[in-house]
């Protein structure tokens, strides 16, 4: 099947799930497919062709998912271009936003190697900064508003927050701004130096590469 | 101890050099007011009074500003705004964030058996965690100890307002000498019974079995900082104000 270029409505059938498979911009409700955005409608070739039925008597299975063609809808109207969203385990770099006692709000940027259209909120949680003793952790120790914030992600979380997680070495604050303004230079696992005034600030510290 | 004219500074004036104490062991620190420019610049950032201490070799400028800035282990009075599982929620100064007070953080505490305080109630309370990020934290015992030592709610009396130089200057370890205030004591030496509690936020709690003496010692304090008044003048209002009762 040639790739269609017929324009979709959210909520539009686009068809049954036993003949097609779902791709980004679709879901499926009830075995059918149905479109979630608007946009241009592309399906795209399955990977191997389904082989020849050798023997009118022999019993097949339906077509193994990965047999199936992909149908998904795009707004930009080009396929391969799509919202790169973060998925559990991706490592993201994240600005912090705001800090209270138990959780840092962060602002996620970068997922990957991409630069996100979209900023998503994410929250790193006090038990999720450290790996070892979690109970002592103080946020206000660990980021301040304004660092920047290499972190994993471990749940897609609810309708406001991903969950992100620092309890790695190499996760952590990378780029820490002094009170005083100036850019800070890593010290140890727990300290940024500004190295005009001669003052540490606590961070948990991202470990270098 | 300032021997000579009291030096009055605006913020950013340059300061002379002269005037900063040096000393051979100890390093000097800067208290509230001053902030230390790399390499060697010393500039006020508010307006008052410079003040040096030489034995322990520190300076910092006595200014009496309108709005509370929390610190940490300054003594306050907090009124409870709403109680949330395992917090109260504190307002310290009006139209700000509230600071969060555990349930925990007070005198035999455990989590069977929490202190029962409604909303509205007047706590005495020590500043653990305050910076510009995050709301203030409080807590009512003493985290080394674990006694209260005279923190936890106020009942009944009341609380008055005053200024924060007023308040810091009761709070002063030798009130009559350096913050120049001894009105409490002289009304107790008078014959009045009532107990006080000095929060740094500009709140004076005032506790007594007669009301009249609530009120007396309330307009005591307004007086004296409404007046600006000194030792004498305040030796002079107090014996009025027994007299006005009598």
């Amino acid at each position: 099947m040639a790739s269609s270029s017929s324009i979709a409505l959210p909520g539009q059938l686009l068809g049954p799930a036993s003949k097609f498979q779902p791709g980004p911009g679709t879901h499926i409700h009830q075995s059918n497919l149905y479109s979630s955005l608007l946009g241009v409608v592309h399906i795209s070739q399955p990977a191997k062709a389904p082989g020849p039925t050798k023997r009118l008597t022999k019993i097949t299975p339906a077509p193994a998912p990965a047999e199936l063609p992909t149908v998904s809808v795009s707004r930009s109207g080009v396929s391969e271009k799509r919202e790169v969203l973060p998925e559990v385990g991706n490592t993201v770099l994240c600005r912090v936003i705001r800090i209270t006692p138990r959780q840092a709000v962060v602002a996620i940027l970068i997922c990957g190697d991409t630069v996100l259209h979209a900023e998503w909120q994410g929250l790193i949680r006090v038990q999720d900064v450290r790996a070892t003793e979690k109970d002592k952790v103080k946020i206000y120790e660990s980021f301040r508003p304004g660092d920047i914030v290499r972190a994993e992600v471990i749940s897609l979380g609810d309708q406001a927050n991903f969950y992100l997680s620092t309890a790695r070495n190499e996760l952590g604050v990378l780029l820490a701004t002094s009170e005083a303004g100036n850019n800070m230079f890593p010290v140890n696992w727990k300290e940024y130096q500004d190295p005009e005034t001669g003052v540490s600030e606590p961070r948990k510290v991202a470990r270098p590469y | 101890m300032a021997t000579a004219q009291p030096l009055y500074v605006l913020p950013g004036d340059t300061i002379d050099p002269s005037l900063i104490p040096t000393h051979k062991k100890l390093p000097l620190r800067l208290g509230p007011g001053l902030r230390h420019i790399p390499p060697s610049a010393i500039v006020p950032t508010v307006a008052g009074q410079l003040v040096a201490d030489h034995k322990k070799n520190s300076m910092w400028v006595e200014y009496n500003g309108g709005r509370y800035i929390p610190a940490p282990n300054d003594l306050v009075i907090g009124q409870i705004q709403r109680s949330a599982a395992d917090f109260y929620f504190m307002n310290l100064t009006p139209f700000t964030s509230n600071a969060t007070l555990p349930q925990l953080a007070f005198e035999g505490a455990t989590k069977k058996n929490r202190p029962q305080l409604a909303s509205g109630a007047l706590v005495y309370a020590r500043v653990v965690l305050a910076n510009r990020h995050m709301d203030p934290e409080l807590e009512c015992v003493s985290s080394s100890t674990g006694k209260a030592e005279g923190l936890g709610p106020l009942t009944g009396g009341m609380a008055f307002d005053v200024s924060l130089g007023l308040a810091r200057r009761l709070l002063m370890a030798r009130s009559r000498e350096e913050g120049k205030v001894e009105i409490l004591e002289l009304l107790g030496a008078e014959g009045l019974a009532f107990e006080t509690a000095v929060g740094r936020n500009g709140k004076v709690w005032v506790g007594s079995d007669s009301a009249k003496t609530i009120i007396l010692v309330g307009r005591a304090l307004r007086e004296t900082d409404d007046g600006k008044l000194d030792v004498d003048q305040q030796k002079k209002l107090a014996k009025r104000l027994i007299r006005e009762m009598k």
